[in-house]
C-alpha cells in the first residue's frame, strides 16, 4: 500500500495537480484503505492542524514583509546599506546581501525579501555593468537567510512540533544567518575584483548619519521581534502582531508612504500567500496523521540504530534528505511531515532539538533556491527576465556557500550556541 | 481459561483467528515516558492482551494521537481512538456540563474522599450522564487522577490576603477562575509550554498544579515558582473513556475483558501517581525549593457558596451533596 | 456562471479579509490585557478560530486564481488539445478531492456542531467546523468553472 501512495503521489505531482492537494490526496486515498482510521479524520485533522495559536504568526510575519515593501521601507534600507558598503568593490553586490540580513531581521519568510529587494537591486545592477547572472544569483540566495535570522516561520513551526523554545531557536540563527552573510559578501569581493565590478561613491557622513536616523525606525522593529521573545514579555505570535502595529505606524506617520487606501491590497496580498502555505500545512496533517498509523517515527529509528548507528552520517542523512523534499516542497509542510520521523532517532543520538531545528530550518532554506520548486529562485528569475535553468547556474555558487556554513554549523554547534547561551541561559 | 486457549488454537488452525479479534486503539496526550497515565495504559494492555490470549491487541500512544485533549476526545467520538483519557474541562466542551462539578475547587478533602466519591453512587451516577447526555459516545470506564494542586508562586502563602493582586496562572475553566478572582488573585492565561519562562521573567506571578507535572517542567527552579504552598485546591478528575458503541459491537467476553482491563488499569495509575507525588515533592525539595503548610479552612469556606451557586446552574446539587456527606 | 463567480470570490475573499483583521485586533486585545493583568480568556480561541476561517477562505480563492503551487512542466509541454485535456483531468481530480472533503466535512460538522468553545461555552463549534465544507464547496464551484472553459477549448480543437 505504501509504496502505491507513493507512486500515486509522485504521478499526480509529475501531472502537474497542485502539490497541497497531493497531500491531501494521498491522505485521504490511504486513510480511506485503513479500516480502523474513519475518513472522517481527514477533514478533521486538517482543521485541527491549524487550530495552534503559534501559526497566527504566519500571515503576521507576511503582513510585516507586505507592509515594509508597500511602504517603501525595503527602499530606505536599501540605500542606507549602499552607503554603508556601496563604496567596496562589487558595492551594489554587497549592499543586496546586507540588505537581505537587515530584512531578515524583520520577516519570517524569504519570499518578500527577494521581490521587494530585487525589483530595485536587479535592474540597478544590471544597469551598472553586473552581469543577469550575479544579479540573479545574489538576490536570491541571500534572500534565503531570512528564514535563519530571527524572526523565521519555519522555526517558529518546528519549535511548535516538537515543543522546543522559540526563543532559543531563535537566538542561535543569528549568528550562522549572519555567517552566511558574510561569506557571500567575501565570495562576492572575490569575483569583483576578477570581474572588475564597479564601486559607488562613498557616502559623505552627514548624508549617512541622515541616512541612518531615518532607517533607525524601520531597524527598531527586529529589536521589539526578538527583544519581545526572548525577554518572555511576549509570545512570537504577540510580537509579529506587535511588529505589525509598530511598521503600519512607521510607514504611515512616520515616512508617510503608505496610505490607508493601500491597505486592502495589502491585506489581500497576505491573504493569499499565507494561505497557500497554511492550506498545504492543513493537508500535510492529515497525511502526518497516516504517517503516525504506520509509526514511521519508530520505523525510522529502528533502522537508524541498526544500520546506521554514527550520530554524524544521521546528520549527513538529515541534510541530504531535507535538501531533496526542499526541491519540491514548502518549509511548512516538510517539516510538519518529517520531523515528527525524525525526532525519536534525533533524541536517541542525543541531538539538541535545537540544533536539530537549525540544520533542518537551514537545510530546508536551500530549497528556496533548488528548481523545480523553489520560490525565490523563481521571483527572482521572473524579475530578472531569465530562464530558470540560467538562473539555477547562477545560484550554485551561493548555494554550495550555505551548505558549508550548514555543515560548519552542524558539526561545530558551539559556533551558533555560544553566544545565545551567554545572552539568555535560561532558554537552553 | 481453559477453554478459550483450546478454542484459540482451533481456529488458528483454519485461520478463522482473526475474525474475533480485535485492535485497540488507547491514547493519552503526555508526551514524557515517565507519566502515570503511559503506567495507566501499559497496564491495560498488560491485562488485555493477557485475559484475551492475544486476541485483543491494545496499541499505546502516549501523545502521538494528539497532545490536545480535544483532539482525543473527537478521535474517540469518530472512531480513531478507543480508549482516551479526558479531564472535566474538555469534557464539557463536548456540551456535558454535569462532569465540569469535579473541577470545583477545594470539591475533596483528600484522596481518601475522591478514592470513596468516583468509586461510590457519584461516580456511577457520574458515568451514566456522560453515557447519557452523548448518546453513547462515551462510556467511562474507570478514574483517574493528575494529582492534587497546589499553589506555587515569588513568595509563599501565609493566609489568603497573600493572593491580594497576584496574578496565577491557572485553568480558564469558568468555577476556577472565579475562585481565585475571589481570594484576590488575577487569573491569567499562558500556555504550559510559555509558563517556565513566564515564571522566570516575571510574566505571571505564581502557578498552581500538581507536583510532578510543575517540578519535571523545573518550574520550582524558577524566580516566581520556589514558593510552594500545599494549599491542595483540587484533587483532580480524570476520566478514562471508550466509545460506547463500538463497546457494545464487541462479544460479551471481550467487553468484560476490558472493563477488566480498565480495572486494572485504574489501580496502575493510582499507584503510579501517588508514588510520583512523592518523589516530585521530595526532588522539589532536595532543589531549594520552599514548601509551607497553610490552614485550608478560610479557603474551604470560601469555596462553599461558589460550589453551590454552580451546582445549581449545573443541576447537580444533590450530587454535591453526596460528595460532601461522603467527607463525613 | 461567470458573474457569479467573480461574486463569490469577491465576498470569499472579504470574508477571509475580515477575519484576518478580527485575528489581528483579537492578539492585540490580549497583549494589552495581558499587560494590564486583566483576565481577558476568550482571545487565544477567537484569535486561532477567525485564523481558520481565513486560511480556508484564501485557500479556496487561490485554487480560483490557480495560485497553489504545482509542477507546470507536463502542461507547458503539451499544446492545444492535449494541454486541454491534462487540464481537464486535474480539475477533475480537485473535483473528486473536493466533493469527498465536502461530504465528510458536513459530516465532521454535524459530529461536532452541538461541541462548545472552552472559553465562551456558548458558541458552538459547528461555526467553525463549518468551515471546511464551504472551503471545498467553493473549490468545486471554482474548479467546476475551469471544467467549462477546459472543455470549451477542447470542443474548439475539434472544430479546428
Ligand atoms: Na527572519
Ligand atoms: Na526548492
Amino acid at each position: 500500500m505504501g509504496f502505491i501512495l507513493v507512486g500515486l503521489f509522485i504521478l499526480l505531482m509529475f501531472i502537474g495537480v497542485p502539490i497541497a492537494f497531493v497531500i491531501g490526496i494521498v491522505a485521504l486515498l490511504g486513510i480511506m484503505n485503513i479500516e480502523y482510521i474513519p475518513e472522517l479524520t481527514v477533514p478533521m485533522k486538517m482543521l485541527n492542524g491549524l487550530n495552534s495559536f503559534v501559526l497566527l504568526a504566519v500571515p503576521l510575519f507576511i503582513l510585516v514583509a507586505n507592509l515594509m515593501n508597500s511602504g517603501k521601507i525595503s527602499e530606505k534600507l536599501i540605500e542606507l546599506a549602499l552607503a554603508m558598503v556601496g563604496w567596496i568593490r562589487g558595492g551594489l553586490a554587497h549592499a543586496n546581501i546586507l540588505v537581505s540580513m537587515m530584512f531578515a531581521g524583520v520577516s519570517g519568510a524569504s519570499q518578500a525579501d527577494t521581490a521587494g529587494v530585487g525589483k530595485i537591486l536587479i535592474p540597478s545592477m544590471k544597469k551598472n555593468g553586473y552581469d543577469k547572472e550575479t544579479a540573479v544569483g545574489i538576490t536570491s540566495a541571500s534572500s534565503t537567510v531570512g528564514v535563519v535570522i530571527p524572526p523565521s516561520i519555519p522555526m517558529i513551526i518546528f519549535a511548535g512540533l516538537t515543543n522546543a523554545s522559540v526563543g532559543a531557536l531563535f537566538l542561535v540563527g543569528i549568528v550562522p544567518g549572519v555567517l552566511v552573510g558574510l561569506a557571500m559578501m567575501i565570495f562576492v569581493y572575490i569575483i569583483a575584483v576578477k570581474r572588475n565590478y564597479r564601486k559607488q561613491d562613498r557616502t559623505e557622513l552627514n548624508k549617512f548619519l541622515k541616512l541612518l536616523g531615518e532607517s533607525i525606525p524601520a531597524l527598531i522593529t527586529p529589536i521589539i521581534i526578538i527583544g519581545g521573545i526572548i525577554t518572555g514579555f511576549f509570545t512570537a505570535t504577540e510580537s509579529a502582531a506587535v511588529a505589525t502595529v509598530y511598521t503600519l505606524l512607521i510607514s504611515m506617520f512616520f515616512y508617510k508612504t503608505l496610505k490607508i487606501r493601500d491597505l486592502p491590497k495589502i491585506l489581500f496580498d497576505t491573504l493569499a500567500l499565507s494561505s497557500l502555505s497554511l492550506f498545504a500545512l492543513a493537508a500535510a496533517s492529515a497525511l502526518g496523521e497516516l504517517m503516525s498509523f504506520y509509526q514511521l517515527g519508530l520505523r525510522a529509528q529502528e533502522f537508524f540504530v541498526d544500520y546506521v548507528d554514527a550520530k554524524w552520517l544521521f546528520i549527513i542523512i538529515i541534510i541530504l534528505f531535507f535538501l531533496f523534499i526542499g526541491t519540491f516542497m514548502d518549509a511548512i509542510p516538510a517539516m510538519i511531515l518529517f520531523v515528527p520521523v525524525i525526532l525519536p532517532t534525533a533524541l536517541q543520538f542525543g541531538i539538541d532539538p535545537i540544533h536539530l531545528g537549525l540544520i533542518v530550518v537551514m537545510t530546508l532554506a536551500v530549497g528556496l533556491i533548488t528548481p523545480p520548486y523553489g520560490l525565490c529562485l523563481l521571483l527572482a528569475a521572473k524579475i530578472g527576465d531569465m530562464s530558470i535553468e540560467r538562473s539555477f547556474k547562477a545560484v550554485i555558487p551561493y548555494m554550495i556557500i550555505i551548505l558549508v556554513v550548514l555543515l560548519f554549523i552542524a558539526f561545530f554547534p558551539d559556533v551558533a550556541f555560544y553566544v545565545p547561551e551567554l545572552l539568555n541561559p535560561d532558554l537552553f | 481459561g481453559g477453554e478459550e486457549e483450546t478454542n484459540n488454537e482451533g481456529s488458528g488452525d483454519n485461520g478463522e483467528g482473526g475474525s474475533d479479534s480485535i485492535k485497540i486503539v488507547a491514547a493519552h496526550n503526555q508526551t514524557s515516558p515517565e507519566n502515570p497515565y503511559q503506567d495507566g495504559l501499559l497496564k491495560f494492555k498488560e491485562v488485555a492482551e493477557e485475559e484475551s490470549n492475544g486476541n485483543i491487541e491494545v496499541e499505546v500512544h502516549a501523545g502521538t494521537l494528539g497532545t490536545e485533549e480535544s483532539e482525543l476526545v473527537e478521535k474517540l467520538k469518530l472512531g480513531a481512538a478507543d480508549v482516551v483519557l479526558v479531564s472535566p474541562g474538555f469534557m464539557t466542551q463536548t456540551g456535558i456540563d454535569e462532569v465540569n462539578l469535579f473541577a470545583f475547587p477545594y470539591l475533596f478533602e483528600s484522596y481518601d474522599h475522591w478514592e470513596k466519591v468516583v468509586q461510590g453512587e457519584v461516580g456511577e451516577e457520574m458515568a451514566q450522564i456522560i453515557n447519557e447526555k452523548s448518546n453513547n459516545d462515551f462510556k467511562l470506564v474507570g478514574y483517574w487522577t493528575a494529582g492534587v494542586r497546589h499553589y506555587y508562586g515569588k513568595k509563599p502563602i501565609e493566609s489568603m490576603d497573600d493572593l491580594e493582586g497576584m496574578t496565577i496562572r491557572t485553568q480558564t475553566s469558568g468555577v476556577v477562575s472565579d475562585y481565585w478572582k475571589q481570594t484576590g488573585a488575577i487569573p491569567t492565561s499562558l500556555a504550559w509550554g510559555e509558563l517556565y519562562q513566564g515564571l522566570q521573567q516575571d510574566v505571571v506571578d505564581s502557578a498552581e498544579n500538581a507536583y510532578p507535572y510543575f517540578v519535571q517542567q523545573n518550574h520550582h527552579q524558577t524566580d516566581n515558582g520556589k514558593y510552594i504552598t500545599e494549599t491542595g485546591h483540587d484533587y483532580t478528575t480524570r476520566f478514562l473513556l471508550v466509545n460506547g458503541n463500538e463497546f457494545d459491537n464487541y462479544t460479551e467476553e471481550q467487553q468484560e475483558i476490558i472493563l477488566k482491563a480498565a480495572e486494572a488499569s485504574v489501580q496502575a495509575e493510582w499507584e503510579s501517581l501517588y508514588a510520583q507525588e512523592e518523589e516530585y515533592k521530595q526532588i522539589a525539595i532536595d532543589d531549594g525549593a520552599e514548601i509551607n503548610e497553610i490552614d485550608r479552612q478560610p479557603f474551604i469556606e470560601l469555596a462553599k457558596p461558589l460550589q453551590d451557586q454552580a451546582a445549581e446552574e449545573l443541576g447537580v446539587t444533590d450530587l454535591l451533596e453526596k460528595i460532601r456527606q461522603a467527607a463525613e | 456562471m461567470n458573474r457569479f463567480v467573480r461574486l463569490l470570490e469577491k465576498t470569499q475573499i472579504f470574508v477571509g479579509v475580515a477575519f484576518l483583521c478580527v485575528f489581528i485586533v483579537t492578539i492585540l486585545i490580549q497583549i494589552t490585557t495581558r499587560h494590564l493583568e486583566i483576565a481577558v480568556i476568550w482571545t487565544e480561541e477567537v484569535a486561532t478560530h477567525s485564523f481558520i476561517w481565513s486560511v480556508f477562505m484564501g485557500a479556496a480563492v487561490m485554487v480560483n486564481r490557480r495560485e497553489h503551487f504545482s509542477f507546470d512542466y507536463l502542461t507547458k509541454k503539451l499544446k492545444g488539445r492535449k494541454q486541454a485535456t491534462l487540464n481537464i483531468i486535474i480539475d477533475i481530480t480537485l473535483i473528486a478531492f473536493n466533493v469527498l472533503i465536502f461530504n465528510y466535512g458536513i459530516k465532521v460538522v454535524e459530529q461536532f456542531w452541538n461541541y462548545n468553545w472552552v472559553s465562551m461555552p456558548d458558541l458552538k463549534m459547528g461555526y467553525v467546523w463549518i468551515a471546511i465544507p464551504i472551503m471545498a464547496g467553493t473549490m468545486i464551484i471554482y474548479s467546476l468553472s475551469h471544467l467549462v472553459k477546459h472543455v470549451q477549448v477542447l470542443r474548439s480543437g475539434e472544430v479546428q
